[in-house]
């Protein structure tokens, strides 16, 4: 037997644990159950709730088995009459308070508190007096409180507290008149505050958006995959009469442990929107008419059979790289078949100047888990809390172990934890920034070899200075590239210097992932350079802006907002317009498609859909279709394949989704990825003096077509807001008063918008959020605008 | 000797004689057939007949949608959707009961813990088709409206040995 | 200095600065209850929600925390009170020496419960809850951070009427 381990007794039988480990995770590792309601793994100990009491021998009293350490040779009873009584006493307390209201609980019937008090709790109460009572709070449009239940385990607290990084509830009061609150009357912001319903024992925190349509026993519950960043969390839907009534986290230890973000949680909202999109439809004279699917395959067909005797490279087409890989790989295959290599996903990037040399397709550089392994990492152009929500839980972890963690931002964005180095500059400072980083680094290592030729120009200081020793001076260190990263219109030059520095300090280079399946989008060709696998296309097609540059004839758009879902919106409606026929396959009925599509073709989403995602360490997870998809919809593979057959496509006979996986999984399987290839060298751009520079965030619950559609998490904060934002300073300079609007110019048009201030901006730089219809059409996400008093 | 006895027994009607006899102790003792439907029998409180709705005496209704009955229902009959009402309350927007599955168990009865769900008196209800032994809210809170007087009725009287 | 620091004074930010210098450096949460009594001290006996922000933004810690704090103090008050804090001991040593008429003897005089402030904002009967360690001299009570023992409802009077 080793130093650290010790043997104890419980209830008769000899257990072996670690030194240090508490009594309840041995049993429950033991599977010798001892009733908890404060306990919980995840979370420290507080040890209030003394609902695990347990009879230790040679104590003089009874020890809560969560704080009790074990030590060599005790001898544990947690079923004796004594331990019983103690629990059923410590039960007959937590009952005085709590109303006996289960009837009308959301809880019921999965309340920890209910199904103890079966066990421990007494048939009727000894308690005469009265009850008391705590008024309810407002904390929300997803949280639904109902504080007299509260039974003051305190889980929600330390959830905000230690996992969440926000400490938005807390115990105010005490004895009595403890309450559990957030005292002045706020709605909780945090990114995670959904998982304070899972962690509530009892019914005192639920979902609000789910409130009272459902009970527990009623609803099966079937396993999905969250489509809504690149990590795909393990999700578990609760269906009640072919209706997704929620959504809960299921446990993944190498993804999202066993939480999920709101925008996961709540985003089955969007499947019940009424612009749902229920039946084929085709636009006649400007009006839409529903159609039957033959007709719809019909015109589509002869669309785009016409097109191809026309010019087979007059067919684009874009997906959404929060479609399935099935999806993605099916629309490719007609998209080339027909003689076309105009695909794209990449809706979100700006730059392709550089794409003969992108990777087989952008990871992370590691595994999801061994983010909080790191020592020290820096984040480029990424604003992990809100995008990257549970990737961020793993960058908190390893900043709380002391990892220094940097970052490099257009924005000053909200960090949870303590960042060692924070630098906020205008998006056309980004590359000269990250080009001293790289400076401070060679100097710092003497590798100098390879460099662009302005480094010799480029100044560095202290803070450069530090982020390149932070990198060199610790073991596991990684260079993160986030979601501003990839759509900086220099994204070329930034990637080249990210990809030397990590180089040259042995990080790993990695990019966060925007959308949940840009992997898999990758790996089945749905970029216009490479085929099935990453191999290298011999034609070059039109990417995800060039295709929009020139009118073409006809426009596939897979899952796509056109308006809200591209890099420049007004050109793509611009474009979309002139077509001739564009073909939208969606789910939703939105306004932009409304007006630019010829044919829609509704298509199932999420809970109905089925296929595969694979996220950003690579990971296939495929998932099945949990509810019946809405009025003639159908999934995406299937609509795909008819049309392949309406238009005489060899080898698409596929049955069923495990036959076209299969196909595939053999086709991609080999694949290793590998960030740190050879890029071209970065240019430094001089920027121009006085210029207001234009960035463009994507908010959280604005990312994709089914949060925009979930009605409660377009009650958050975390929306596009439609607005400008600019920090105080430059709207002194252009003399904004309160109430005034602002007229701000791009390139291509100009509009009339109103103002916020935001003083997380740098100098001379405007925040304009992405997928806002009123500001969507202002032009490209990156540029220097003209701003002044309308 | 018993063939002569049973000879003068036929030829006297002795049976018919002994017949009447209990005829006649009939006829004076008190009377017991219930002249159905002018006269009815006497039924236990704990009856169990016609489901009906009940209301508050302020006519709230008294459902709050927790669905036990529904969970308890061995012949799965109770069908309920709830929803949260604008006054924020846990009410029913759909409370079906499909008589022709209904066994009359009583168990809905039983495990309603706000006494909303209660089976009447009635017994001699009918319908014309098939559909009109489905019972919805607005079907079963109207019988609650109409004895509202014997359910009440019927549970004090039962309340005593409870 | 941010908008919320703002509303501390001087005076109260080199008081918490005194504090916070008695702590390890790291620790500088634990100056939270002199901060806040000082803080309720020049804002008239009692704290508002801005105040314990700004005491929250000045000592580095999360808002709630600071709430958590105040309210469960009884010394410190979240809600608008009278000016003079007037606690009368009701333990059992004050008890048995007859608090309990001076507890009704004083209401009655200011017109008031326990627990409440008089309309023109002057007094504030506090909810004492422990004892005020002065049992030799019970009943006693305290005005203001000062002791009066052995009272008599004449002794009310005189100590009451002489407050401004």
């Amino acid at each position: 037997m080793t130093d650290d381990k010790v043997t104890i007794e419980v209830d008769g039988k000899t257990l072996e644990a670690r030194k240090g480990q508490m009594l309840i995770e041995v049993t429950d590792a033991n599977d010798i159950y001892v009733p908890r309601f404060c306990y919980h793994e995840k979370l420290t100990v507080a040890a209030n709730c003394r609902m695990c009491l347990v009879e230790v021998e040679k104590a003089p009293k009874p020890l809560p088995a969560c704080a009790t350490p074990v030590m060599e040779g005790m001898k544990v009873q947690t079923k004796s009459e004594y331990a019983r009584n103690a629990q059923k006493s410590v039960m007959e307390f937590l009952l005085i308070n709590h109303p006996l209201d289960c009837p009308i609980c959301d809880q019921g019937g999965e309340c920890e508190l209910q199904d103890l008090a079966m066990g421990y709790g007494s048939d009727v109460s000894r308690y005469q007096e009265k009850k008391r009572v705590v008024q309810d709070k407002n904390i929300g449009p997803l949280v639904q409180t109902e504080m007299t239940r509260c039974i003051h385990c305190t889980r929600c607290v330390r959830f905000g507290e230690e996992i969440a990084g926000l400490r938005e509830l807390g115990a105010t009061g005490r004895s009595e008149y403890m309450e559990i609150g957030t005292y002045v009357e706020k709605s909780m912001v945090s990114e995670l505050s959904g998982n304070v319903i899972d962690v509530c024992p009892v019914g005192a925190l639920t979902s609000k958006p789910f409130r009272f349509s459902a009970r527990t026993w009623e609803m099966s519950q079937q396993s999905g995959i969250a489509p809504h960043d690149g990590l795909g969390s393990n999700i578990h839907f609760h269906i009640k009469q072919d209706v997704v009534k929620r959504v809960v986290p299921a446990q993944n230890e190498s993804i999202n442990e066993v939480w999920i973000s709101d925008r996961d949680r709540f985003s089955y909202e969007g499947l019940y929107s009424e612009q749902r999109l229920s039946s084929p439809m085709v636009k006649q004279d400007g009006k839409w008419k529903p159609v039957d699917w033959s007709v719809a395959f019909d015109m589509v067909s002869n669309n785009l059979k016409e097109s191809v005797s026309a010019d087979p490279k007059s067919i684009a087409a874009l997906v959404s790289p929060s479609s399935s890989t099935e999806e993605a790989f099916l629309l490719q295959k007609i998209v080339r078949g027909l003689g076309s290599h105009n695909i794209d996903h990449r809706i979100h990037q700006g730059d392709f100047s550089d794409q003969e040399n992108d990777p087989v397709y952008p990871w992370l550089g590691q595994d999801i888990a061994e983010i909080e392994n790191l020592d020290a990492a820096l984040l480029i152009g990424a604003n992990p809390r809100k995008q990257q929500p549970l990737l961020n839980l793993r960058l908190r972890k390893a900043a709380l172990k002391g990892a220094a963690i940097s970052a490099l931002n257009s924005i000053e964005y909200d960090f949870n934890y303590q960042l060692a180095n924070n630098i906020v500059v205008s998006p056309l400072a980004m590359v000269g920034e990250l080009a001293a980083i790289l400076k401070a680094l060679a100097e710092k290592t003497g590798k100098n070899q390879d460099l662009p030729g302005f480094i010799n120009k480029i100044e560095i200081n202290s803070t450069h200075r530090a982020i390149a020793d932070q990198l060199v001076s610790v073991k596991t260190t990684s260079v993160l590239a986030g979601n501003a990263f990839s759509s900086h219109p220099e994204y070329s030059s930034l990637r080249f210097l990210a990809s030397k520095i990590a180089e040259l300090s042995s990080s790993t280079f990695g990019f966060l992932g925007e959308f949940a399946n840009e992997t898999g989008c990758w790996l089945t060709g749905a970029v216009p350079h490479r085929m099935v696998a990453g191999q290298h296309s011999a034609q070059i097609g039109l990417n995800a802006i060039s295709m929009f540059e020139n009118p073409l004839k006809t426009y596939l758009l897979f899952n796509i907002d056109p308006l809200c879902d591209t890099w420049n919106g007004s050109l793509a409606m611009n474009s979309l317009e002139q077509a001739e026929s564009v073909i939208a396959f969606s789910a939703f009925r939105t306004p932009s498609l409304d007006k630019v599509a010829t044919v829609y073709l509704p298509i199932s989403i999420y809970a109905e859909n089925e296929g595969s995602l694979i996220n950003v360490q690579g990971t296939s997870q495929s998932f099945a279709s949990c509810v019946s998809p809405q009025g003639e919809a159908r999934p995406g593979w299937k609509v795909l394949r008819v049309l392949a057959n309406h238009l005489q496509l060899e080898k698409f006979e596929y049955e069923d989704v495990t036959g076209l996986n299969k196909e595939v999984n053999d086709l991609i399987g080999n694949v290793s990825p590998n960030n740190k290839a050879q890029y071209r060298e970065a240019v430094l751009n001089k920027p121009s003096d006085n210029a207001v520079a234009r960035v463009t965030d994507t908010c959280m619950n604005s990312l994709d077509v089914l949060v925009r559609h979930a009605e409660s998490l377009q009650q958050t904060q975390d929306i596009s807001d439609g607005k400008v934002h600019l920090n105080q300073t430059l709207a002194n300079k252009i003399g904004l008063e309160n109430g005034a609007s602002v007229l701000i110019e791009q390139s291509e048009s100009s509009l009339n918008l109103d103002y916020a201030i935001d003083n997380r901006l740098p100098e001379n730089t405007i925040l304009i959020h992405a997928a806002h219809p009123d500001t969507a059409g202002l032009g490209a996400w990156y540029e220097n605008v003209s701003i002044r008093k309308a | 000797m018993q063939k002569i006895q049973q000879y003068f027994q036929s030829l006297l009607l002795w049976e018919l004689v002994k017949g009447l006899q209990l005829t006649g102790k009939y006829l004076f003792k008190r009377k017991i057939t219930i002249q159905y439907p002018e006269e009815k029998t006497p039924m236990s409180p704990r009856f169990r007949g016609l489901h009906a709705l009940r209301r508050y005496p302020n006519g709230e209704e008294r459902c709050i949608a927790c669905k036990l009955c529904e969970a308890v229902c061995p012949a799965v009959a109770i069908t309920i959707d709830s929803e949260q009402r604008e006054d924020g309350t846990r009410r029913t927007t759909r409370y079906d009961i499909d008589l022709t599955k209904c066994i009359f168990c009583g168990f809905c009865e039983e495990s309603c813990p706000v006494d909303s769900i209660v089976e009447t008196h009635v017994f001699e209800y009918h319908g014309e088709q098939r559909g009109d032994l489905l019972m919805n809210k607005q079907k079963l809170l109207a019988n609650g409206d109409k004895y509202e007087k014997q359910i009440a009725e019927a549970r004090e009287k039962d309340s005593l040995y409870r | 200095m941010t908008q919320e620091t703002k509303q501390l004074s001087e005076h109260a930010r080199e008081e918490i600065d005194s504090w916070i210098k008695k702590y390890p450096e790291d620790q500088k949460q634990s100056a939270i209850l002199a901060a806040l009594r000082e803080v309720q001290h020049e804002n008239k006996g009692y704290l508002t929600p801005e105040l314990m922000d700004a005491v929250a933004e000045y000592l580095d810690m999360p808002k709630i925390a600071v709430y958590e704090i105040a309210s469960f103090y009884s010394m410190l008050e979240t809600t608008k009170v009278g000016k003079h804090s007037i606690s009368i001991c009701t333990n059992i040593s004050c008890m048995l020496s007859g608090s309990d008429e001076i507890v009704e003897y004083t209401e009655k005089k200011l017109g008031i419960k326990t627990g409440e402030s008089t309309a023109d904002g002057k007094f504030f009967l506090k909810q004492e809850e422990e004892c005020l360690a002065a049992c030799c001299g019970g009943p006693m009570m305290m005005v203001d951070h000062v002791y009066y023992e052995n009272l008599t409802p004449e002794k009310i009077d005189k100590i009451l009427d002489e407050l401004d």
